[in-house]
């Protein structure tokens, strides 16, 4: 595991198996934010989960991190359940979440030195993985100093560096304009290519779903369950305006917007809580 | 907390305006008043008698003696207050229970406890030590606390994901750093009350000290002494804010 070019890939699938959440809040009745869920995440797969806004899909990627525990099923990584955050279930946040207070190298380095990798080691491992983001040159910068994509690129050099089995990102583009969104997704999907781990990807946009994923999967109004599973077999990289293209963005857009006048009728309807 | 970023000089120039407005004043008032030279003495013989205290040295054995026990007392503050501070911030149900005991202190100004401090520790320097203790230990202990709680929950689940799977690991890797600026910030806001408490201290029965200097000048009718002291206790009070904001500017990430 010295070799920063291994051959032998890291790479797990996942099982979701009836796997349910309900939150429980002081003032109204509980709260179910997913329906039983079954999924099984083959490894080196990109999922892309679509829903409309509160309908679970950052709650089941918040099991998958470790940081809820469902209120029944479970979700296993491997063989191994999920119990608790583990380093190798790697997280991108929408936010970057990196740690202000050390420069850009000791970020990405920081999952490593609690592997307890030697300073040398690290450096070295950290580097090359600025180096894949593009950022080696801003090594030694402060995180305060970098613009939104750039931070991004580091979180993304940071999940990357510890080799995890499975990474999670939470609509990890999101607070990104539009031009460095389709860099960053670019950059994402080479970098995903060489070494396939088994991603599962937030998202909002269905056209980032489309051109990211090789399975979308949509999720219905909250109580969340699947909607569409639906398995995108064009090769990479994928052409936005190719009519294949549009046409799965409709399939995608269809199933939503089924969901999406639910959520709305919902709001207007009854007395609807909202997240 | 940006303005500490600018050079020196362009934070000296305001003070400069300011000191040349309340010199001005002064000079009215004494003219216009004709007050009596030991009711309010001109600047300018103010001004002779603080060179005076300079050449002499006394103005430095006073403000060492000062200076000296407001940063023990800071540091003894820091010492109980940071811990304190930590535990409090990471454990609701310790928190729970020491706030109401804070609260409940909190107002009692430093000067309420003069009294207590002649009866339990005499007139000697730990009386005086104590009275700064008492005026340096909430702002560092409140801020602590609140930098602790206020560590964005999403570094936590970073730290957590990143390989911090014990307490003790997320602790001193991800909370106590992310909480650093705001314990730098309660320690300076500190120092200054506890400057500023001096005089109280230094009002048990002093030999030396800044506040000896204003109490003895006011016995012996010398109010140019009693200025003396004031204008080095204000010049020496934002001297040391601008030092702690250097030395914040070396923890000032999240700013």
């Amino acid at each position: 595991m010295t070799d920063t070019t291994d051959t032998t890939l890291n790479t797990k699938g996942i099982t979701i198996k009836r796997t349910a959440v309900t939150f429980n809040t002081d003032t109204d009745s509980p709260v179910e934010a997913l329906r039983p869920i079954d999924l099984d995440i083959a490894p080196g797969d990109f999922i892309a989960l679509v829903g409309p806004s509160g309908c679970g899909k950052s709650t089941l990627l918040n099991v998958l991190a470790g940081f809820i525990k469902p209120t029944s099923g479970s979700a296993l990584v491997g063989d191994e359940p999920i119990t608790k955050p583990d380093i190798d279930h790697g997280v991108v946040f929408q936010d970057y979440a990196l740690f202000p207070w050390l420069n850009v190298i000791d970020n990405v380095a920081f999952g490593l030195e609690r592997q307890g990798i030697g300073k040398q080691e690290r450096y070295a491992r950290a580097l090359d993985n600025l180096d894949m983001v593009g950022l080696k040159d801003s090594a030694y910068k402060k995180v305060t100093e970098l613009s939104g994509g750039m931070k991004q690129r580091v979180a993304i050099a940071r999940v990357f560096a510890t080799d995890p089995s499975i990474i999670l990102m939470d609509e990890p583009f999101g607070a990104l304009d539009a031009l460095t969104r389709r860099f960053l997704q670019h950059q994402l999907l080479e970098i995903w290519q060489k070494n396939r781990k088994t991603v599962v990807f937030v998202t909002h946009s269905v056209q980032e779903a489309v051109y990211l994923a090789n399975r979308v999967i949509v999720m219905t109004a909250r109580p969340g369950r699947i909607k569409l599973d639906h398995r995108i077999e064009l090769d990479y990289p994928r052409d936005f305006a190719s009519s294949e293209f549009r046409t799965l963005e409709k399939l995608v857009y269809d199933q939503l917007d089924e969901e999406l006048a639910k959520t709305f009728s919902l709001e207007g309807g009854q007395g609807y809580s909202g997240d | 907390m940006k303005s500490a970023a600018k050079p020196f000089g362009s934070s000296i120039v305001p003070f400069i305006y300011a000191s040349l407005f309340i010199v001005t004043v002064w000079q009215l008032v004494v003219t216009f008043t004709n007050a009596h030279v030991a009711l309010l003495p001109p600047p300018l013989l103010t001004a002779e008698t603080f060179f005076e205290l300079i050449i002499s040295g006394e103005l430095f054995v006073h403000t060492g003696a000062s200076l000296g026990r407001v940063v023990a007392a800071w540091v003894l503050s820091a010492v109980v207050a940071i811990p304190l501070g930590l535990a409090m911030g990471r454990f609701m149900r310790f928190e729970r229970v020491m706030d109401p005991l804070i609260e409940l202190f909190r107002p009692i100004s430093p000067l309420a406890w003069i009294p207590l401090a002649i009866l339990w520790f005499g007139i000697g320097e730990t009386g005086k030590i104590f009275i700064i203790f008492i005026a340096t230990f909430f702002p560092i202990l409140l801020n602590t606390v609140s930098g602790v709680k206020g560590v964005d929950p999403v570094l936590i689940r970073a730290g957590q994901v990143l390989g911090c799977d014990t307490d003790r690991a997320l602790f001193t890797k991800v909370i106590l750093p992310a909480a650093m600026p705001t314990i730098v910030v309660g320690l300076r806001i500190s120092f200054g009350t506890g400057w500023a408490a001096i005089i109280a201290a230094e009002l048990v029965a002093a030999q030396v000290g800044l506040g000896y200097l204003i109490a003895d000048g006011m016995e012996i009718l010398r109010s140019d002494l009693v200025l003396v002291g004031m204008i080095t206790i204000g010049i020496l009070g934002v001297l040391i804010d601008a030092v702690f904001r250097i030395l914040n500017n070396r923890f000032a990430w999240g700013s």
